[in-house]
């Protein structure tokens, strides 16, 4: 009864990060042909090889049809009526240090939370925060120059070590590989490189900060960290999008390369705005992240997923070398009228490759989460070993869960293991909380919070935090 | 190429007269199957189940319809005293069918007007259930019956006495298909037990059917169901059952297929009402190249509704395997529990497995959970047989049925559980006696 | 304290509580008994505010104000507990953590100031020891893999931290061996305090011998049909409650 009127009352809450930063941008008409590509591809002042091979990836694109397979419900994208480029005037001349940095944006990181001034450094965070497209600026580049790691915009990287983008981009996601991964080589807009160099443990943690702002432009970054022989990295990224009424596209790739003995720790929480409860508005987020494991070598994906009207994604980890090791966990969270679809593959070629997939869905409101994963022993993978387990905590009756994970084995001697439950948050359960003095929407978020512990262990400490705080928000208004 | 398969087929199917109150079923596959596509690579329920073994034959009908020694034997499960009704070629053999003398049971053709109207109102409404899950098969069947068998089991009956349906296959010389068609309704408080059986001499054929049998189970009425493929490793067939279950009914189930060079094997089970229960288990040996696919789906629709399913494969040689297990769970079936473990043995290098078990939920207050593996023989298990003097041979077979053994010995009817022992004994031991001589030993049973 | 008046209720339109009366008066322990299936359970779970459960008619008010209206959690927060006959378990949920949610939302209700992690961990350790729980309970999930006997003490462990003015034990003593029997005793005479009061309601009159109260209720058919001191706890022990039941009969 009263909790009713408690609950609406907070249905009306606002998207959080819902503002939108009033900075003049530098944004092409909508469409998408190859004169546009030229354009992106001069104003970033690329290597002719690379205009080349992102009109290449535009042909194939052309060539391509949309995936149907997915148990999503998409409205036809117009990809002519998207602005493929925006850039923060300001940009034209660098800012060489943060007073230099517009104001106004300044204010925009903070409304976020983002600590780039000196809590970052306390913190051990260096942020390359993207905003629209382009890197605006990146700090303590410095103290990891000294250590020999690059970390900067891949634009900058382009400029600055052509040779090293030229080796590894499209290596692990080809062009053509799909149809958002094929878009997105055509047009991407900037993203970070990360390179660490052979038997470096990078000095700390590296972040970034993705934000869609400018109405009607979609996000494409492409990100592409290498990791040499021995070396270690985690990488975090935080993204977070405006509040608009139409949906917003994203086309993200990112591309892991771990070395034989390195070590990639990749997390991401995504909050995205999501569209409100009738399903107007939010991001479209298609992202194709893969990793390529050499011998001995580890790659752990982590994500938070609570954003976006539509995911579509699935880390993967292709464990190459004889000992490699991929991690999946996941936590992804659907409310009003979200939809996602996300898993992860694991694909085993070398010998004692080991795979761990821990994946949590919570469905609210009238929205729809699917895993789907797939595990493939190839006839190499001798002794190859996965354990999944993916569980899925529904809370009303309007919501759906769905579990699709392919297995396939083609060697005996691999092991495959796979578990999944559908449960729900039980009466029973909140009325002792209740009894307890504890509301139903605390008691909710406990439960939940509980249910995702496996995962937020796996997050670097302040994001576990945040990425709790990140599921209540979420959450308001999903018990009646 | 499949288009050749594909225009055969349907040449064939236009060519067949059906019976008079069947005509608009027929017209209705007709129609959708003349307009349906093969399947290729890219249509999710055959991505692992390719139909190039169809390509280059052409298929007719069959012409040899006589009843042989091993054929007579093989429809012969002893200690089942099932009544009888035995196919050879997809024609009635009248020497063993005994079957027509129960009232239950009678041919489509021998439908008297009553049970004509039976048929005519039921038959290809339990398929049509099968929303996502139906393929072009299906509409080829209902374009290509003829004849089928109606079991009928009135209110209350207590039919204790199994019925078999036995569908033979033989050498006929050149390539050919039979169509086979089964109706079952069992009324309210009515019992019955049916086993299904697909198998073949060992003689050269080229045979492919297309089977389907519905079930329609009505309130707190209970069927016992066995559905037994032991086609040799030439013959292809694609076969169907659809249940439907109604309020506080039962379908209990044993599915098993050996595998052959093709064998599709599609089982969707509707909880259309509160109270109804599956229990379902299957076992799958494919060996050789051959290739064994399930599809299940479990259609919750109601609320109150509990299903549990098990299956488990070995897969030899180069063969493969392909398991789809689907529990969807609609928006009203508030309070189901429904679990699915499927487990896999790869016995070799070459073999292969495909399994997907699937959740589909769409109801909150539910209890799903859904199970699967792959390994293979547990070597320290072997290897303690091996401690004790036993070849690591017959170790091997002795564990492969282990593996199977379970739902076997769980089986209500013993003379199915005595039946299927030696077959799956002998072909884990490659048809040597020595191999699984312990096994089949009577006197340690 | 607590004061019910014709209190009628149902559940899944069976009629439990058949117009009950009750008083109590601060600091008072009241044991009520009765039959199975006689609507003990249920007045602690009307009380409490479970949803499954119908208010035909009647009122209960605590201190003045009336919470049949409330919400659980608010009756909670005016000083309500029930300790649970069958406390439910919640995977993934720390015990610590659940406590320290009920201790903050009853305090900050209470306009108490909120405890440091500090404090509260200090005064949980504290309340461990008291009610003979190995600290690990803390870090475990709540309920979840705890035997019936240490779930019962979970149970007294929050009631002791929650500092409630009204407690109701729902059968807390069954299935407890004599030992955990006598922790939870002293666990309640330790907090009866002249503005507590206590709802004791038990099927055995063993827990009576340790806990002390100033009345017995027997509660059949939904209504209260006697009341004594305790030595009607006695005497329900030595001749059951038939002769209670079908004098109740008699009347109606």
């Amino acid at each position: 009864m009263s909790s009713t009127a408690e609950i609406e009352r907070r249905i009306g809450n606002e998207y959080e990060a819902g503002f939108v930063t009033d900075i003049e941008s530098d944004t092409i008409a909508p469409g998408l042909n190859e004169d546009v590509i030229r354009f992106i591809s001069a104003k970033k002042n690329e290597p002719e090889w690379m205009t080349e091979w992102r009109l290449k990836a535009f042909h194939e694109w052309q060539k391509m049809e949309k995936p149907e397979w997915a148990n999503l419900k998409i409205e036809e994208i117009d990809f002519q009526s998207i602005s493929y480029y925006s850039a923060p005037k300001s940009m034209k001349d660098r800012p060489q240090s943060l007073d230099e940095v517009d104001p106004e944006l300044l204010r925009t990181y903070d409304k976020l939370g983002i600590p780039l001034h000196e809590q970052m450094q306390l913190a051990g965070v260096a942020v390359d925060a993207v905003f629209d497209s382009v890197s605006v600026i990146t700090t303590f580049r410095e103290k990891l120059a000294e250590a020999g790691v690059i970390f900067m915009p891949i634009s900058d990287a382009l400029q600055e070590y052509p040779e090293l983008v030229k080796k590894y981009i499209g290596s692990v996601v080809p062009q053509r590989d799909n149809y958002f991964a094929a878009l997105n080589s055509a047009v991407f807009s900037d993203g970070s490189f990360v390179y660490i160099p052979k038997g470096v443990r990078c000095p700390m943690e590296l972040s970034t900060y993705f934000r869609i702002n400018e109405l009607n432009t979609g996000q494409f970054e492409r990100t592409l960290i290498v990791a040499e022989e021995g070396s270690h990295v985690s990488y975090l990224e935080g993204c977070t999008a405006p509040m608009r009424d139409e949906n917003q596209l994203h086309a993200a790739v990112v591309e892991l390369i771990a070395f034989d003995n390195a070590e990639i720790k990749y997390s991401t929480v995504q909050n995205w705005y999501p569209g409100d409860e009738n399903g107007k508005g939010g991001i479209y987020n298609f992202v194709t992240k893969r990793a390529i494991a050499h011998t001995n070598a580890k790659v752990s994906w982590t994500q938070v997923e609570t954003g976006s009207a539509i995911t579509w994604k699935y880390p993967s980890v292709v464990l190459k070398g004889d000992n490699s090791i991929g991690e999946f966990y996941s936590v992804a969270l659907t409310n009003k009228m979200q939809q996602a679809d996300t898993g992860t593959k694991m694909i085993h070629l070398g010998k004692n490759t080991k795979s761990t997939i821990i994946a949590k869905g919570i469905s609210a409101g009238r929205s729809q989460s699917t895993y789907r994963g797939l595990v493939r022993m190839n006839p190499g993978a001798t002794g190859a070993r996965n354990f999944t387990e993916c569980d899925s905590l529904l809370i009303g009756d309007k919501c759906g869960a769905h579990t699709f994970p392919y297995i396939e084995s083609k060697n005996p001697s691999a092991i495959i293991e796979h578990e999944a439950t559908t449960s729900t948050v039980s009466e029973d359960q909140l009325f002792l909380c209740r009894q307890r003095g504890i509301d139903t929407e605390k008691a909710v978020s406990m439960i939940v919070n509980g249910f995702c512990k496996e995962v937020f262990k796996e997050l670097p400490m302040e994001f576990a935090v945040e990425a709790g705080r990140l599921l209540e928000v979420s959450l308001e208004g999903a018990v009646g | 190429m499949a288009e050749q398969f594909h225009a055969q087929q349907l040449a064939m199917a236009k060519a067949a007269t059906a019976l008079p109150f069947l005509t608009e079923l027929k017209e209705q596959g007709l129609e959708a199957f003349s307009q349906a596509s093969m399947p290729t690579r890219k249509t999710e329920a055959w991505r692992f189940t390719p139909l190039f073994k169809f390509v280059g034959n052409e298929y007719v009908q069959a012409q040899n319809n006589e009843l042989n020694e091993e054929l007579a034997a093989v429809a012969n499960i002893e200690d089942l005293n099932a009544a009888r009704l035995v196919f050879v070629n997809g024609v009635l053999n009248t020497e063993l069918s005994d079957a027509l003398a129960l009232e239950q049971v009678t041919l489509f053709s021998q439908a008297n007007a009553e049970q004509q109207t039976l048929i005519k109102n039921n038959l290809g409404s339990v398929l049509a259930q099968a929303h996502g899950t139906s393929h072009l098969f299906n509409d080829l069947n209902n374009a290509s019956t003829t004849e089928g068998v109606l079991i009928h089991v009135a209110k209350n009956q207590q039919l204790t006495q199994p019925i078999q349906v036995s569908y033979l296959t033989t050498d006929n010389k050149v390539a050919f298909s039979v169509n086979t068609r089964i109706l079952m309704i069992v009324e309210t408080g009515a019992q019955a037990t049916l086993v299904e059986q697909y198998a073949s001499d060992s003689t050269a054929q080229v045979s492919f059917t297309n089977a389907m049998t519905e079930i329609r189970v009505d309130d707190n009425a209970q069927i016992q169901h066995y559905r037994l493929v032991t086609i040799q490793e030439e013959a292809q067939h694609i076969g169907g059952t659809h249940v439907e279950l109604n309020r506080d009914s039962q379908y209990n189930a044993f599915h098993l297929s050996l595998g052959s060079k093709l064998s599709r094997n599609d089982l969707v089970v509707n909880h259309n009402v509160g109270g109804s229960h599956s229990e379902i288990s299957g076992v799958y040996v494919p060996q050789h190249d051959d290739l064994v696919d399930f599809h299940t789906c479990i259609e919750h629709r109601a609320a109150h509704c509990t299903g549990n399913e098990v299956f488990r494969g070995i897969i030899n040689d180069k063969a493969r395997a392909v398991f789809n297990g689907r529990i969807h769970i609609h928006p009203d079936a508030q309070k189901t529990h429904s679990e699915l473990s499927n487990k896999n043995l790869l016995l070799t290098n070459s073999a292969e497995i495909y399994t997907k078990p699937e959740l589909e939920i769409y109801a909150d207050d539910v209890k799903c959970a859904h199970g699967a593996t792959v390994s293979q023989l547990d070597e320290q298990a072997s290897f303690y047989l091996q401690s004790r003097g036993i070849s690591k041979q017959e170790a091997n077979v002795i564990l492969s049925f282990g593996f199977i053994n379970e739902l076997l010995q769980a089986l209500p009817h013993k003379a199915i559980t005595h039946l299927l022992r030696p077959v799956l004994a002998r072909r884990f031991g490659r048809d040597t006696d020595e191999l699984s001589s312990h096994l089949l030993d009577k006197d340690l049973l | 304290m607590l004061n019910i008046k014709n209190l009628e209720a149902s559940i899944e339109g069976n009629k439990i509580l058949k117009g009950l009366n009750l008083d109590i008066k601060p600091g008072e322990v009241h044991a009520i008994m009765g039959p199975n299936g006689a609507g003990k359970s249920t007045l602690g779970n009307v009380l409490a505010g479970r949803e499954e459960y119908e208010v035909l008619g009647g009122s209960a008010t605590l201190s003045g104000k009336n919470i049949l209206d409330l919400d659980p959690e608010e009756r909670a927060r005016e000083g309500l507990f029930l300790a649970f006959q069958y406390p439910v378990e919640i995977p993934g949920v720390s015990n610590l953590e659940f406590l320290k949610a009920s201790v903050d939302a009853v305090r900050a209700h209470q306009g108490k100031p909120e405890l440091t992690s500090v404090e509260f961990l200090k005064l949980a350790r504290e309340k461990c020891k008291a009610v003979d729980l190995d600290q690990n309970f803390l870090k475990r999930g709540v309920n979840e893999g705890f035997s019936g006997g240490e779930k019962k003490r979970n149970e007294l462990l929050q009631m002791m931290l929650l500092e409630p003015q009204l407690c109701i034990l729902d059968e807390t003593d069954s299935g407890l061996d004599i030992d955990a029997l006598q922790v939870v005793a002293n666990g309640v005479n330790n907090m009866r305090s002249p503005d507590r009061s206590f709802i004791i309601v038990t099927h055995y009159q063993r827990l009576l011998d340790y806990i002390v109260p100033d009345f017995v209720h027997v509660l059949a058919n939904g209504r209260i049909v006697k009341t004594g001191g305790k030595e009607l706890a006695l005497e329900l022990e030595e001749k059951g409650y038939s002769w209670l039941e079908e004098a109740d009969n008699g009347v109606a």
